[in-house]
């Protein structure tokens, strides 16, 4: 049984089904029909602010759980549905580099993983056929690789300004890998480049997991309770797990049987169901006797900075990112004043609303001054957005809030995170470059954002993986060390953070898993 | 703090029509927000949207019934210059309110097609027929590709 039908629940379901496992995944939100998407909407704008926004609590839909995150520097999004958070997300993806694995014995911080760039590399090969990656070889910030199955989508005249811009100062860029169709692929259409690839797709462009492992999963015989969500893993007597408990779209309470359980809800929807999971075997919650569960919360830090280019115009006009990406500053430089490092993607523009509204910045002027304001920014706005390395800390955490609860009644999430110096330094640092870029661009006025509040989109940390059982939830199988039926395959297994867009790395280790699941544990098969 | 169920009257609207030039001003042949006739798409925008609608009637009290207490005639009596400061008065005191206002206010104003006509938006949402791009061309990595990996190498 996976409770999660997102990035990761999807990956293990297909290649568990694919082994002929029997797969029942437990699914809170609902199977979303593409042509809902608003992208085609003339309210398209006001549509992606509100019942389509990234931030459950915006949206509040029902099969949402509200999060409450009053005491973070950063606001946690994702989206519930078959394609959990993929439904939304842009598709970025780049993969870590091998630094990222050790950066204890590399830089003298946080911890190394049990694994290495070397053992996810087939895994992220497999992931990027099933996605369907765009990109190209010969990037020198990273290891060789195999090639992608679809060339890079085209930069477009602002990114080819940027890209300009970048070789004067003599700094990296290449274009970016993503999971949209520059091309037909699978049976899905190409990317027309209308845009707004965060709303969802109506072409099926963009690569959601709804649109690609599921359909695959199920016609090999995977199940997807939808509107299922789950308030408990219940476990017997010698506290291996035995199913789930949940509640059923009209709120009836119900039980799933199960002879193993896959945790993929995410890095604050797993922690948040651990906890919600005591019982005399697992008095803390289950798989906790660490006391790891729901700590070292990672997100990557975002600064936002924006140039205004006069001499670009319509620069709404193409998918928001996934043009190109500088590592330039990504691995430690001792001359630098923090540890680690950051990358940076290239975004445009936006629509008429999204640009009077400030994206991340403040909103255009009212009163005297709007109009300037407004032409200066619109059509010539491109942005630098810099993903920086978040280390792990204990007491960044998820916890369960005793007020808040979701539609049934459960404990919501509270997040309690507070941004590193290390971070702080490391997050000026990437606005001050971008200014630097943004100024050989021609860029006449920069705006900067040093912390996007609004930029949690990537949930890690929670119940990492570790060889030591006092230091960690799960092994590098991400089999747990409590009960060993219990899996947990998401991002909540990450050690430390790398400074790219994790869903590729994630995914990865979910395959890896499951093949772990499917040559090893035999006995879970049913 | 105002119930989200309140209606508004005819004096809130007259204020609001008001606000919404002050908002955003008449440009080229273009009238302000208000002399759009936006005022009430603001009102039925903020049925929709229960926190947009608390800010707007935040504001709308604060303009229609604290300036009343204060100035004979209220808001609408003020010449131009005194209306700009007591908005700027309100935006200071109620600061999350009126930037939940101003939210309301500029998704009515920029999804009017006759905004976008005037600031050359294409007019139409981004689907079904995309943006043109232009096509890949491998010849803008030349230069990138002479750069000697730098990626960090470990054990
Ligand atoms: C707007 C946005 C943009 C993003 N852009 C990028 C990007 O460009 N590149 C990138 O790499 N990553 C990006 N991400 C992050 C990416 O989407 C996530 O890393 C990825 O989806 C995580 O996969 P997951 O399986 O861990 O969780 P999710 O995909 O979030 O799926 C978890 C699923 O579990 C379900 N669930 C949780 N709890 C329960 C419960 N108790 N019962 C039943 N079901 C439950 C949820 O409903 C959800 O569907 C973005 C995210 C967002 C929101
Ligand atoms: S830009 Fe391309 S991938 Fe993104 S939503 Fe539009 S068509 Fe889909």
């Amino acid at each position: 049984m996976i409770v999660g039908a997102g990035a990761s629940g999807a990956a293990v379901a297909w290649r568990l089904a694919q082994a002929g496992f029997s797969v029942v995944c437990l699914e809170q939100g609902r199977w979303i029909n593409p042509s809902l998407y608003p992208t085609d909407d003339k309210n398209w704008e006001i549509l992606g602010r509100h019942e389509w926004n990234w931030d459950p609590n915006k949206r509040g839909n029902p099969e949402d759980y509200p999060v409450n995150d009053a005491e973070s520097d950063i606001s946690p999004l994702m989206f519930a549905a078959v394609g959990g958070s993929t439904i939304h997300w842009t598709a970025h993806t780049p993969r870590f580099h091998p630094s990222d694995f050790r950066v204890k014995s590399l830089d003298g911080v946080a911890d190394d993983w049990p694994i290495t760039y070397d053992d996810l590399d087939t895994y992220y090969d497999m992931n990027d056929m099933m996605m369907g990656c765009s990109g190209i070889n010969g990037d020198p910030a990273v290891p060789p690789r195999s090639p992608r199955p679809m060339p890079p989508i085209p930069l477009g005249k602002d990114g080819a300004h940027m890209a300009a811009a970048f070789e004067r100062l003599g700094w990296h860029w290449w274009p970016s890998d993503n999971y949209m169709n520059s091309m037909p692929y699978k049976g899905r259409d190409a990317c027309n480049y209308c845009g707004r690839v965060g709303f969802g797709c109506t072409r099926k462009a963009k690569s959601s997991t709804d649109v690609n492992y599921w359909p695959e999963a199920v016609r090999l015989g995977a199940v997807v309770k939808t509107h299922a969500r789950v308030s408990e893993i219940t476990v017997g007597a010698n506290g291996r797990a035995t199913g789930a408990n949940y509640f059923d779209r009209a709120g009836n309470a119900k039980h799933q049987a199960a002879r193993s359980v896959v945790m993929a809800g995410n890095g604050i929807g797993t922690p948040r169901l651990l906890l919600m999971s005591k019982s005399d075997a697992h008095p803390d919650g289950l798989l906790n006797s660490s006391g790891l569960v729901g700590k070292n919360l990672m997100f990557h830090p975002y600064s936002i900075t924006t140039g205004l280019i006069p001499d670009l115009s319509e620069t709404w006009q193409g998918p928001m990112g996934n043009i190109l990406m500088s590592q330039e500053f990504y691995e430690t430089d001792p001359k630098r004043d923090f540890v680690r490092g950051y990358a940076y993607q290239m975004n445009r523009g936006t629509g008429p609303l999204g640009t009077a509204l400030g994206g991340a910045h403040e909103p255009v002027t009212w009163g005297a001054g709007h109009h300037e304001d407004f032409s200066e920014r619109f059509g010539h706005n491109v942005v630098l957005a810099g993903i920086g390395e978040d280390l792990p800390e204990e007491h960044n955490t998820v916890t369960l809030d005793d007020r808040l609860t979701d539609s049934n009644g459960l404990p919501a999430p509270k997040i309690n995170y507070t941004l590193s110096e290390n971070s702080r330094r490391l997050m000026d640092h990437s606005v001050k470059s971008a200014t630097t870029v943004l100024r050989e661009a021609g860029a006449t006025r920069v705006m900067a954002n040093p912390l996007l509040r609004s930029g949690g989109w990537h949930l890690m940390g929670t119940a990492r993986m570790g060889d030591d059982p006092e230091r960690s939830v799960v092994d590098q199988w991400c089999q747990s060390h409590d009960a060993d039926n219990v899996f947990v395959v998401d991002g909540s297994v990450f050690v430390t953070a790398g400074a790219v867009n994790p869903t590729p790395t994630l995914q990865a280790i979910a395959l890896r898993a499951a093949d772990y699941i499917v040559h090893e544990r035999d006995d879970l098969k049913g | 703090m105002p119930t989200s169920d309140r209606q508004l009257t005819d004096v809130d609207r007259v204020v609001m029509k008001r606000i919404l030039d002050l908002i955003i001003p008449a440009v080229d042949d273009l009238p302000g927000a208000g002399g759009l006739g936006l005022a009430e798409r603001v009102e039925r925008g903020s049925m929709r949207y229960g926190r947009l609608r608390s800010g707007m009637l935040s504001i709308l009290d604060a303009m229609t019934l604290d300036i009343a207490s204060r100035v004979e005639g209220g808001f609408a009596a003020l010449d131009e210059e005194r209306q700009i400061a007591s908005v700027k008065t309100v935006e200071a005191d109620l600061p999350v309110q009126f930037s939940e206002f101003v939210e309301l206010v500029y998704e009515t104003y920029y999804t009017d097609s006759r905004v976008h006509e005037r600031i050359g938006w294409v007019g139409r949402p981004p689907q079904p027929e995309g943006f043109d791009i232009g096509s890949w061309d491998p010849s803008i990595l030349e230069n990138a590709r002479k750069r000697e990996p730098f990626w960090r190498k470990v054990e």
